[in-house]
């Protein structure tokens, strides 16, 4: 990487007051604003070169806009196609019982309840980007948490922690769960199903980055830090976490690819979020089962959804593997 | 000596695998009678029509007036000797010889899976890291990424609106005919072999991605070492190369990731049967989810956890006889 070449942004911050310090920050956080500012900055000059993250990106951003402003997209569609009303996921706008075929008024036909099936899978992307990311989160958190202080306390404790991330490990995650989802007490609900993906996929972190530390520990200016008096928490804070974070970061974004899975697979056989209050992508294909799309021939209502849930997967896997290449010491081109 | 350290390693490798069983007993144990609320309701179905006496039977079945560690000690024993009660919704049947029973049918769906995507993910795997940033290359990858994005229940699904509902090629129900049963007959292995192509395909293209992705960039990893270098400064043809030094070396990684393999096969198990209403134990589970039959998801979950840290316990030993650095350090 390089560091000597001065980005704009660099050089504004820098303008800032130094000396009295800028809005009211004292001179050393500046000073890590800077770096960091620095260090994304090169990151993403990288990442503007890698054409596979470039794709993911404009897939995710494409997703998101339609996340956010799911209700303003349908708004905007329905002026330029001259549908009366925007439709929400839950307006029935035909007969209940059997299915329409795509028409001007519904562009990809509706279902056997009467919904329309564009609005549903458009307001779909909603619930199951913000599983994915939190769940994502959630795991990785207790994944990063488990590893660093496996690896950096190891003895006893981190026998311990290695054991138990083994169960979790070793265990087919679809199966952990769907018995956590099946047992944990109340009905099915969006938390529940952040709390299941979350506790099932934080085994692999945690041993990626037990590794990391365990490695890192070894190096000469952890030994240096600790000869002058770094406390534990200090040591892992300032020199151990900075050098795990971006390995788990790039990671994490591979795993919200795979919690995005996990939610549509949950909501497939019925283990989701409560299907009468949100709408996934995951529900709207075990609606299509237990609605017969494929014997009524309502062929859309399962591809749809179905490669909304492939490009937003895709968008993340491409985008964590080209973060992962400029991450990972041993992924850069020899 | 070397000996001596591999058996230490094994009885260290058989310890925690011993220990991670135990773990999921504990888990199994907590998970299904420690949840808040009687674990009566939990673990008796509540349905009114259910005469109290039967609730009272179960009760005394599993003791679950007892007090905790006496109940644990029980339950020890009993996941020892695989026995967790009757099922719920087959009356008088041992959850257990129903998951066996099950069981079967998915060794089969598995083992044909198994055979097509060691041979076919690693063929593919090998050859794109050999030539890579070929054509083939790419378009391996973008095969493997885009079936690595896709649910499998999705494909399965897929697969049954082209194959069994537009052009009526294969069945997409169940795996025999309505209301028969196997036997070795001609035409009972046919109409098997019939119902096993869909299910099959689901199953490989669904898990098959990541065989690849693993095997290739293990191959990667290996190509750049320096015995390669120096086995191709020996004049080795190209051939040779990967055959005698390159593949062997990379197929280490692959054996230590049966564990990581072995849990999307399952996953892929699970969806592909689901779908295709094939009655195996990842079918079973699901529809013991729904109908909350306890005893059934139990011993699925557990039978499922022993197979798979039996497998890995496996994986291990083989990485000490095939791996000498292991065995070193």
């Amino acid at each position: 990487m390089t560091t000597t070449d001065e980005s704009p942004l660099d050089t504004d911050i820098g303008a800032a007051p130094s000396s009295k310090g800028f809005l009211g920050l004292s001179e050393s956080t500046i000073g890590r604003l800077r770096l960091t500012a620095k260090k994304s900055l090169n990151t993403w000059r990288i990442f503007r070169g890698n054409r596979i993250g470039m794709a993911g990106l404009g897939l995710l951003l494409t997703f998101f806009i339609m996340a956010i402003f799911a209700s303003q997209v349908m708004w905007v569609l329905a002026q330029l196609a001259g549908w009366s009303t925007a439709y929400g996921p839950f307006d029935r706008v035909a007969v209940v019982g059997q299915g329409t075929p795509p028409s001007q008024a519904h562009w990809l036909g509706t279902d056997i309840w009467g919904y329309d099936i564009l609005a549903r899978t458009i307001y779909g992307s909603r619930v199951s980007l913000m599983v994915g990311i939190v769940a994502s989160a959630v795991s990785m958190g207790l994944g990063t948490a488990v590893g660093l202080f496996s690896g950096y306390w190891g003895g006893w404790k981190d026998e311990v922690l290695m054991r138990i991330t083994d169960v979790f490990l070793v265990l087919p995650w679809l199966v952990l769960m769907i018995v956590l989802a099946t047992l944990l007490p109340g009905g099915p609900s969006v938390t529940k199903v952040v709390f299941v993906i979350g506790i099932t996929g934080w085994s692999s972190t945690a041993r990626m980055v037990r590794a990391q530390v365990m490695s890192t520990k070894q190096r000469a200016f952890i030994e240096r830090a600790r000869a002058v008096g770094a406390g534990d928490y200090y040591m892992v804070r300032k020199h151990i976490f900075p050098i795990v974070f971006p390995l788990v970061f790039a990671n994490s974004i591979l795993t919200v690819a795979l919690s995005i899975l996990s939610e549509s697979t949950l909501s497939f056989i019925n283990l989701g979020p409560n299907p009468t209050e949100v709408v996934t992508w995951g529900n709207m294909l075990e609606d299509a089962v237990s609605g017969h799309a494929i014997l009524n021939g309502l062929y859309l209502w399962i591809i749809v959804p179905g490669m909304c849930i492939v490009l937003v997967v895709l968008g993340f896997t491409f985008v964590g593997y080209a973060l992962d290449e400029i991450f990972n010491p041993k992924l850069r081109k020899r | 000596m070397t000996t001596r350290t591999s058996t230490k390693i094994i009885i260290r490798k058989a310890a925690n695998s011993l220990v991670t069983l135990f773990l999921v007993i504990i888990v199994n144990f907590v998970l299904f009678r420690m949840m808040p609320g009687n674990p009566v309701n939990v673990m008796v179905p509540s349905d009114p029509r259910i005469p109290s006496e039967y609730k009272q039977k179960i009760i005394d079945q599993y003791g679950l007036n007892d007090p905790m560690p006496v109940q644990f000690v029980r339950y020890i024993g009993d996941a020892l000797t695989f026995d967790f009660g009757n099922s719920f919704s087959s009356i008088n049947t041992p959850a257990m010889s129903l998951v066996l029973d099950n069981l079967r049918w998915t060794l089969v769906l598995v083992g044909t899976s198994s055979v097509l995507i060691i041979v076919i993910g690693m063929t593919i795997g090998i050859l794109s890291a050999w030539k890579r940033g070929s054509f083939l290359d790419t378009g391996s990858m973008t095969f493997s990424l885009f079936f690595y994005a896709m649910p499998t229940f999705w494909f399965a699904m897929m697969l049954v609106v082209f194959f069994s509902t537009e052009w009526k090629v294969f069945p997409s129900d169940s795996a025999l005919e309505y209301g028969t049963r196997f036997t070795f007959t001609l035409h009972s292995i046919g109409d098997l072999l019939k119902h096993l192509v869909l299910p099959v395909v689901s199953l490989t293209i669904g898990t098959i991605a990541e065989f690849v992705l693993i095997m290739r960039s293990s191959l990667i990893d290996v190509m750049t070492e320096d015995y390669i270098v120096t086995a191709r400064a020996k004049g080795l043809t190209e051939m040779r190369v990967l055959r005698d030094h390159a593949v062997p070396n990379a197929m280490l990684p692959m054996v230590a990731l049966i564990a990581i393999t072995l849990a999307f096969v399952v996953g892929g198990v699970f969806q592909t049967e689901y779908v295709f209403n094939y009655p195996g134990i990842g079918w079973l589970t699901i529809e013991a989810t729904y109908s909350l039959d306890y005893p059934v998801l139990q011993a699925a979950f557990f039978l499922i956890a022993v197979v798979v840290i039996f497998a890995n316990f496996v994986a291990d030993i083989l990485m000490i006889y095939l791996d000498p650095r292991v065995r070193l350090s």
